[in-house]
């Protein structure tokens, strides 16, 4: 089960970052995708949990520059016959004939995505259509989307290992809505390094990154982290607004969402520090 | 970090990054102040000299470390253990040209090579020995315009 699980992680980041290369409506129906794969991942997560079976997050690097979208469309394809050949080795028939249902129609839906050419997203020009950055800006831009990109994958398994190791509500809403939080940003950020031809799959994360025994800390640490992240979408605002109005506006709205970030932080650690 | 094309590319795709489970030696190479730290694993071949036949990374720490990382590991391989001292050796003396906060992070890849080498031969006498961690001697906090003071 262990190579399932780590190939499902491997499938659901194949996927949301082939829909970064997609300019069309394609973008969205692979955003759908890799939301199923990703509760697939998360059921595969509970299997574990319920046999208090060890698990990790290690993936192998997922290669993703190609000049046609199909050539990844295929890859995925793969990746879903690799992970179906392993389906058995989850003892849980439930989730296995429900994956087993789900590839089937995906497999239908994929097969005749139209091809787009892929070449931009790799391309490493770093420009934006309509938008004129200064070197200094580019360059700030450039270092962001890698640093926050890596960023919202990282948060978005932190959370979910601890969603998934708790059986706390209070504290599981709190996790969702951060997980659901940092997907959209991960999002916006992939959308912007396909855009400026910089995309890369996120590296994987080392264990203790998700396997902490201090919540409490953290929480604080991620709080502290935060409000650094808060003031580099400052930084990046000020350092963009002479070049785009739109950019500006974006991350001066990112900076304002961590806000909402903090107050469920600190509503976790009082909740937490309370109990 | 000024982002040059070459670097973009290090950025997109990082080389040798990953545990490598196999591996003859890990080092570690730490910032004490913020808890970044890199992990080095290598594969040796004894040949007339100790070669690393192959080596990966791992880290905790901002996209300048996973550069450097990707950068220094690229070097390393398949060199013998002579030509990888000199690598770390002519890492450390190119950092007082780098801005504070990048050459931490440069120090950080290359104390953990140097770590992972003395592992290995730590481990050549007694095959129990624990991973060697070095600490940086850098501090990144980047310098106030006008502040000549030396880093630590």
């Amino acid at each position: 089960m262990h190579q399932l699980f780590k190939e499902l992680h491997e499938l659901f980041l194949a996927t949301q970052f082939t829909a970064f290369i997609s300019k069309t409506s394609t973008r969205q129906e692979l955003y759908e995708f890799t939301n199923i794969f990703f509760k697939h991942f998360t059921w595969v997560e509970n299997a574990f949990v319920k046999e208090r079976e060890a698990y990790s997050y290690s993936v192998d690097h997922i290669p993703i520059k190609v000049t046609q979208l199909s050539h990844m469309i295929n890859n995925i394809l793969e990746r879903m016959d690799s992970v179906e050949e392993k389906l058995d080795s989850c003892k849980d028939e439930h989730i296995t004939f429900r994956v087993r249902s789900d590839f089937e129609y995906i497999r239908q839906v994929l097969e005749k995505i139209p091809d787009e050419d892929a070449a931009t997203a790799f391309d490493t020009k770093r420009v934006y259509p309509n938008v004129e950055l200064t070197d200094e800006a580019r360059d700030a831009l450039t270092i962001f989307l890698f640093e926050e990109s890596y960023k919202e994958y990282e948060l978005i398994m932190v959370y979910n290992y601890s969603k998934a190791n708790s059986d706390d509500a209070f504290l599981n809403r709190i996790f969702q809505i951060l997980i659901d939080e940092s997907f959209f940003h991960l999002r916006s950020f992939g959308e912007m390094m396909a855009d400026m031809g910089i995309l890369g799959v996120p590296r994987t994360l080392m264990e203790e990154i998700y396997k902490f025994d201090d919540l409490k800390q953290f929480l604080k640490d991620g709080i502290e982290e935060e409000i650094g992240a808060k003031e580099e979408c400052k930084r990046l605002a000020e350092a963009v607004s002479s070049s785009s109005e739109y950019f500006a506006a974006f991350f001066t709205f990112i900076n304002n969402q961590e806000n909402y970030h903090i107050a469920l932080m600190e509503e976790a650690l009082a909740y937490i520090e309370g109990k | 970090m000024e982002a040059d094309a070459q670097l973009v590319q290090h950025m997109m795709s990082p080389q040798n990054y990953g545990e490598m489970k196999d591996n003859d030696a890990t080092g570690m190479g730490k910032n004490p102040k913020n808890g970044e730290k890199v992990a080095i694993y290598l594969k040796v071949k004894k040949e007339e000299e100790l070669t690393i036949e192959d080596i990966s990374f791992q880290a905790i720490g901002c996209t300048t470390t996973i550069v450097a990382g990707s950068i220094i590991t690229s070097e390393a391989k398949g060199i013998t253990f002579s030509r990888a001292r000199e690598l770390v050796s002519i890492t450390l003396g190119m950092l007082d040209n780098v801005p504070p906060e990048d050459a931490a992070c440069t120090e950080m890849v290359a104390i953990a090579l140097s770590a992972a080498l003395d592992t290995y031969l730590k481990r050549e006498e007694d095959s129990d020995y624990p991973m060697i961690s070095y600490l940086i001697e850098t501090d990144c906090t980047p310098k106030e315009e006008g502040d000549d003071a030396p880093t630590i």
